[in-house]
């Protein structure tokens, strides 16, 4: 792939609601996680997330919130950023060029769960009659085309927790197959409501913080909200219109286990040749990699076997490669977490500072990679991989590479 | 009778947070509100309560007036 450069980001997270906040509080490793306040969760078994508080909702018309659930408020609101911070004028584009990809799991269960009861003790005309365009996983794409007046080929892809990932990979390959010149791509979720907490709780996969993916201690992940949209262009476009170059879709792969409905494989195999064919299609050879952020569910299997596919392919070489989980600081956003492990991989290369898996304290023999414990940490990055996996055995891998080095080139030819 | 005008396009500026001078007798409910079916469906339940009075479903369409919304009330308090 070599066709598609990422211009904007656009990012709604627990750390921060801007990139320059939310990388500052990644890189200084702190948490974001706290016990949930919003309802009574003292039933649950895991009763913290990483949660957005005071989202400020002042750009949105009002007429419009009352008919949205969070999920689409957030996607709306890091779409803006990344409009904006791709300097993109949309009134010159046809918008018949520019399509969505989207990732969610859930839907909007905020809308959902209180418009349910409504409908059970009112009947149906206490329901608000916004419920139906509200809550379903594809209702965010409508609201940002409806909003931006984008009109191109779009898609919402729901595959747990891969779904962002999988979105972007997607919308990469549309670009590259030059369908569109610009795609708005990313996920959002908003799981910190009593029913979609449940959903998470039943999977048997929450912790009970903290959350600290690769220790020897883990037991498991802890759900947070937040949305994060790329604006991924063709490059040929971008560079007509002098854009900023935040770096390169080179790679991406998916390939399915085929084993169980929630655990991973054990072997790591089919998140392995997920990989491979992720470097494959970026002509990388595994000592290319100068960082992976990894899925890091934070389960004994999950990070066992994430870590016995990397050793598979990377060999010798994986000792030497930097790899972290920074979703330990806030939460996995679960449809939205491969968007915002995107972002954060770009802000990285950016800054040339890896940024840390936090919470690790002891070490597990399974579990014997370079994982950025606790601290970010200075290296340059030109390539990386991302990593996203889901339930039913879903592996999605992205490869991308810095834009200097892109413009070095331009400047040279 | 007055004063029903005056509640249902109070009700109207309401639901749809617009300017009072928008919500004029005259105004159209798609063309010039921009309203679409499922506002309709909110303003029609939002009357039924606020009026206490039983609307059928579809008797309200965006092809409707401000006006002839307000007829439609004051018809059926007469009742």
């Amino acid at each position: 792939m070599k066709e598609v450069v990422i211009t904007g980001v656009g990012i709604v997270a627990p750390p921060g609601v801007s990139k320059r906040e939310f990388w500052q509080n990644i890189k200084a490793g702190k948490s974001f996680i706290s016990p949930i306040k919003r309802f009574d969760a003292s039933n649950y078994p895991s009763q913290v997330a990483g949660q957005i508080e005071n989202l400020n909702v002042d750009g949105l018309p009002r007429r419009l919130l009352k008919k949205i659930d969070k999920f689409s408020v957030m996607a709306l609101i890091a779409t803006d950023q990344a409009i904006k911070d791709a300097s993109l004028n949309l009134a010159r584009e046809d918008p018949y060029s520019m399509g969505i990809f989207i990732g969610n799991v859930l839907g909007g269960w905020l809308y959902a769960e209180t418009e349910l009861r409504d409908l059970y003790v009112e009947g149906r005309k206490g329901v608000s009659p916004y419920l139906a365009s509200a809550w379903f996983p594809a209702a965010p794409q409508g609201q940002i085309s409806i909003y931006y007046g984008i009109k191109g080929y779009s898609k919402t892809v729901v595959a747990d927790r891969a779904s962002a990932l999988m979105a972007i990979g997607y919308a990469a390959q549309v670009i590259e197959n030059k369908k569109l010149d610009i795609a708005f791509a990313g996920g959002t979720e908003a799981p910190v409501t009593p029913y979609a907490l449940l959903c998470c709780s039943t999977e048997g996969s929450l912790s009970k913080g903290p959350y600290r993916p690769f220790d020897k201690e883990r037991d498991g992940f802890v759900i947070g909200e937040g949305a994060g949209i790329l604006i991924l262009e063709d490059i040929g476009h971008a560079i007509k219109r002098g854009a900023n170059i935040y770096g390169l879709i080179t790679g991406y792969g998916t390939f399915c286990n085929g084993v169980d409905r929630i655990m991973p494989d054990p072997s790591g195999r089919g998140l392995a040749r997920a990989i491979r064919a992720t470097l494959n299609m970026a002509g990388y050879r595994p000592e290319d990699i100068d960082y992976i952020c990894a899925d890091g569910m934070g389960t004994k299997l999950g990070d066992i076997s994430e870590t016995r596919a990397i050793k598979e392919v990377f060999g010798s070489h994986a000792k030497r490669i930097p790899i972290s989980a920074p979703k330990s600081m806030f939460g996995h956003l679960l449809g939205a977490s491969g968007a915002v492990d995107l972002i954060i991989t770009l802000l990285a290369m950016q800054d040339g500072t890896l940024p840390p898996t936090i919470n690790y304290k002891t070490k597990d023999p399974e579990c014997d990679l370079d994982y950025v414990p606790n601290q970010s940490r200075p290296k340059e990055i030109e390539r990386a991989l991302i990593i996203s996996r889901g339930r039913g055995g879903i592996n999605a891998v992205l490869a991308i590479e810095r834009g200097v080095k892109l413009w070095k080139i331009l400047r040279k030819g | 009778m007055e004063n029903i005008e005056k509640r249902v396009r109070e009700l109207f500026i309401k639901l749809l947070d617009m300017n009072p001078d928008e919500v004029t007798l005259e105004a159209n409910l798609n063309d010039d509100l921009g309203m679409d079916s499922t506002e309709v469906v909110e303003l029609t339940v939002a009357l039924e309560k606020a009026f206490k009075i039983k609307i059928e479903d579809g008797e309200i369409t965006n092809r409707h007036c401000v006006g002839d919304v307000v007829k439609i009330v004051e018809e059926r308090l007469k009742k």
